[in-house]
């Protein structure tokens, strides 16, 4: 691989960082790589905003290839909600820029004395004056700063108010819209003074074998052309497949509490199709295009929602209304929070409203469900932390336990649940409660395993949705491989055979791994992380659902059910070869998977 | 009578059957669009198939076997093995995974497929009631 430019912006001081070579041998790349770079660094007294807090961006060695879905980054450090690890992966053409310039990865530390952006154009690295731009929000930034460097080509990523304001949910934003939303790293953006980084290079992607690479890059590109879910998410983005999750009541609504809401049928990939959908986008060299430009009722062209922005200000707030769900995702997007956690704690605040654990008094005008008048509203409140905003900003967690009612939140470690009940997916039910970095549908993205996605090639088998226990094994097993994934930042939708991938990273890397090495990869990774949690303060008690997926719901295609979360943990630490007591991998499977180094530091010996 | 999938019986007993079961009835009662299905040889089926079925509002307006792809194509193209779709025809595999897994590949509005799974999957139902023996 490329180094990492290390930039101090308390000294201004940069320096080439090599990755030791065993290191890219056993974690590749992305959020596994940086797992194993900030492994000494993630302690329990460091304090996410304190200016020694890392801020790691890293690429994957297919990153800004033409292999097949292989335009993103990821962002690595510690979680100012969770307090945990944390990484967040994005899209666009920023993460490849970053390897023209002649970069695997940006290591970021210390603090700015005064608001800055970094301006890298190959190695050659510059601080600037961010003041012009702070306090703008992300399309603006982008723009004024993209007009300052006036070079063609240039990629800007930046955060906007919600950053500048340490909101625990606030993300990076690239490329118009792509964000880097999740665990709250724009807010460390924020705490360090750093508004932006622009990028311009020139420079070629490396590749070990590039004849070897070419080939397997065409068939595979072809191959992800040609897939079901690939032409379903190109003609509907990844709201299409909202109408079958509501099918299976997959979909929450009213904050997770009701299975049945009549307007759902205007609020998917399909209705957004039928009504303002004008083009598609696309990251870079992406034959998937997910991405969604729809045209509203004052003629202008914007980012159409994806699937969790659509729900999560759509049912998940009883609300049918599209265009307004737009709008409410371009005020995320503009004031650079993310869009999962922003409605996940405005659907708090109108469950605790209902319930009457807080008042007008409290928010400063009713919410009533159904009502989406102040919405908007609430999320202008949270980005600058006025009034009421000063309290979701920092997340739903803090917001229910500042009211008593912590309890009430849809969480798990500090991170808001994404939008797929598993109460109607149970995979989901293990996926959230051990994701490295609170709930998360990215770390595994089981249920469309639960659907029917099961790739035989990689073991996996398929359980009827409402399956328990038996499953487990298969949950970790999908672990390991979007662990792999996010080793090489390989969007999940770029849906190839494993020995696809294995062929391209072999091509990339002269390695020579079969796709049972690449599985122990993603395996050792996710263990990792894991300790790096534990050393964090994570017991087995924080692998669990929050109190509102552990209650039947009363109507629709999944009520009375709940999966059964006990059963299923025992199982899947079982299979992980973890200790069921601590929820510790044990010393044996360190030793396994190479990893020895790490026992004494887990187990206190 | 025992009704042997793939034949031109099991594809009359398939639209008898789409034409007198009342829950397919209801389900399907918006669907509008005709399909075809192409069985690609595998095992014991040397040769390509093509199945056409027109639906329309909970109703099977036609069926027939036909040599090739028609001039004009209708709104959905199915295509699997053989092997696979006996697979789908015995229940030992789901109809969505099959078209997750790319063993069912689809081409056609998936914005109209999508919005019609219950359908889909209704469709599915009958098929499998109508197959009483499957070419081993």
């Amino acid at each position: 691989m490329q180094p990492i430019l290390k930039v101090n912006l308390s000294t201004r001081e940069s320096s080439d960082f090599i990755i030791p070579a065993e290191w890219e041998r056993d974690y590749l790349g992305g959020a596994s790589l940086g797992a194993r770079l900030l492994y000494s660094t993630l302690l329990k007294d460091l304090d996410p905003y304190g200016p020694e807090a890392p801020l790691l961006f890293l690429n994957g060695p297919l990153s800004g290839t033409s292999g097949p879905t292989v335009g993103r980054f990821v962002v690595c450090g510690k979680s100012p909600a969770t307090n945990l690890w944390a990484e967040s992966n994005c899209g666009g053409f920023w993460g490849p820029e970053l390897r023209f310039c002649g970069y695997d990865g940006l290591w970021i530390t210390g603090r700015a004395k005064e608001p800055i952006f970094l301006w890298l154009q190959d190695n050659l690295l510059e601080f600037r004056d961010a003041n012009a731009v702070w306090g703008k929000d992300t399309y603006e930034s982008q723009s004024i700063i993209k007009t300052e460097l006036s070079i063609s080509g240039t990629h800007v990523l930046t955060i906007g108010p919600a950053g500048e304001n340490g909101i625990k949910f606030a993300g990076l934003y690239c490329d118009h819209g792509r964000s880097a939303g999740r665990t709250g790293l724009g807010a460390v953006a924020g705490a360090k003074n750093l508004k932006a980084i622009a990028l311009k290079g020139t420079k070629k992607i490396p590749l070990a074998q590039p004849e070897i690479f070419g080939p397997i890059r065409s068939a595979s590109n072809h191959f992800l052309k040609d897939d079901t879910i690939t032409q379903v998410v190109h003609e509907l983005g990844t709201a299409g497949v909202a109408d079958y999750a509501d099918y299976l009541g997959g979909t929450p609504k009213k904050y997770f509490h009701q299975g049945v809401f009549e307007g759902v049928d205007k609020v998917s990939g399909s209705a957004m199709a039928e009504t303002i959908l004008v083009g598609v986008s696309a990251c870079h060299a992406c034959v998937v295009a997910c991405g969604r430009v729809v045209r509203l009722e004052d003629g202008q062209k914007r980012k159409g929602p994806e699937y969790e922005t659509l729900i999560g200000f759509g049912p998940n707030l009883l609300n049918d209304d599209m265009p307004l769900i737009v709008r409410l995702g371009e005020i995320c997007d503009r004031e650079g929070m993310d869009t999962i956690s922003a409605s996940n704690v405005i659907g708090l605040a109108y469950h605790l409203f209902q319930k009457g654990v807080i008042s007008e008094n409290d928010i400063g005008f009713p919410l009533n469900w159904g009502d989406m008048s102040g919405v908007s509203r609430l999320l202008q409140l949270t980005a600058r932390r006025e009034g009421i905003g000063n309290i979701l900003a920092e997340g739903s967690r803090q917001f229910g336990a500042h009211f008593g009612a912590e309890d009430e939140a849809v969480q798990v470690n500090g991170l808001e649940v994404p939008y797929h009940d598993p109460r109607g997916v149970s995979g989901m039910a293990l996926v959230y409660a051990t994701s490295p970095r609170g709930a998360c549908h990215n770390k595994s993205d089981y249920f469309l395993v639960d659907w029917g996605q099961a790739d035989t090639s990689l073991g996996l088998q398929f359980f009827e949705r409402h399956a328990g226990a038996e499953k487990a094994a298969n949950v970790a097993l999908h672990q390991n491989w979007r662990s792999l994934c996010d080793a090489l930042v390989l969007c999940l939708f770029g849906n190839v055979p494993a020995e696809m991938v294995a062929g391209l990273v072999n091509a990339a890397c002269g390695y020579d791994y079969k796709v049972n090495d690449l599985l122990r990869i993603g395996e050792r990774a996710w263990t990792l992380k894991r300790a790096i949690n534990i050393r964090l303060g994570l017991t087995r008690e924080n692998d669990n659902l929050p109190k509102a997926l552990l209650e039947p719901l009363p109507d629709g295609p999944t009520a009375g059910y709940v999966p059964p979360i006990e059963e299923m943990l025992t199982a899947y630490y079982n299979s992980r070869g973890w200790d069921s007591e601590s929820g510790k991998p044990t010393p044996s499977k360190l030793s396994e998977l190479g990893m020895e180094w790490i026992i004494n530091d887990i187990w206190n010996r | 009578m025992a009704v042997k999938f793939p034949s031109p019986e099991w594809l009359q007993a398939l639209n008898d059957k789409l034409n007198t079961d009342t829950h397919y009835a209801q389900i399907a009662k918006t669907w509008e669009g005709d399909m075809i299905v192409i069985i690609e040889p595998s095992g014991p089926l040397l040769e390509k198939q093509y199945y056409y079925l027109d639906l329309w509002h909970g109703t099977c307006r036609k069926t027939e076997i036909m040599k090739t792809l028609p001039a004009i194509m209708p709104k959905f193209v199915l295509t699997a093995t053989y092997a696979n779709i006996s697979r789908i025809m015995k229940g030992e595999l789901d109809p969505m995974s099959a078209m997750l897994t790319r063993k069912l590949q689809v081409h056609g509005s998936m914005a109209y497929m999508m919005r019609n799974v219950p359908t889909v999957l209704d469709f599915v139902r009958c098929a499998r009631e109508v197959t009483t023996e499957i070419l081993e």
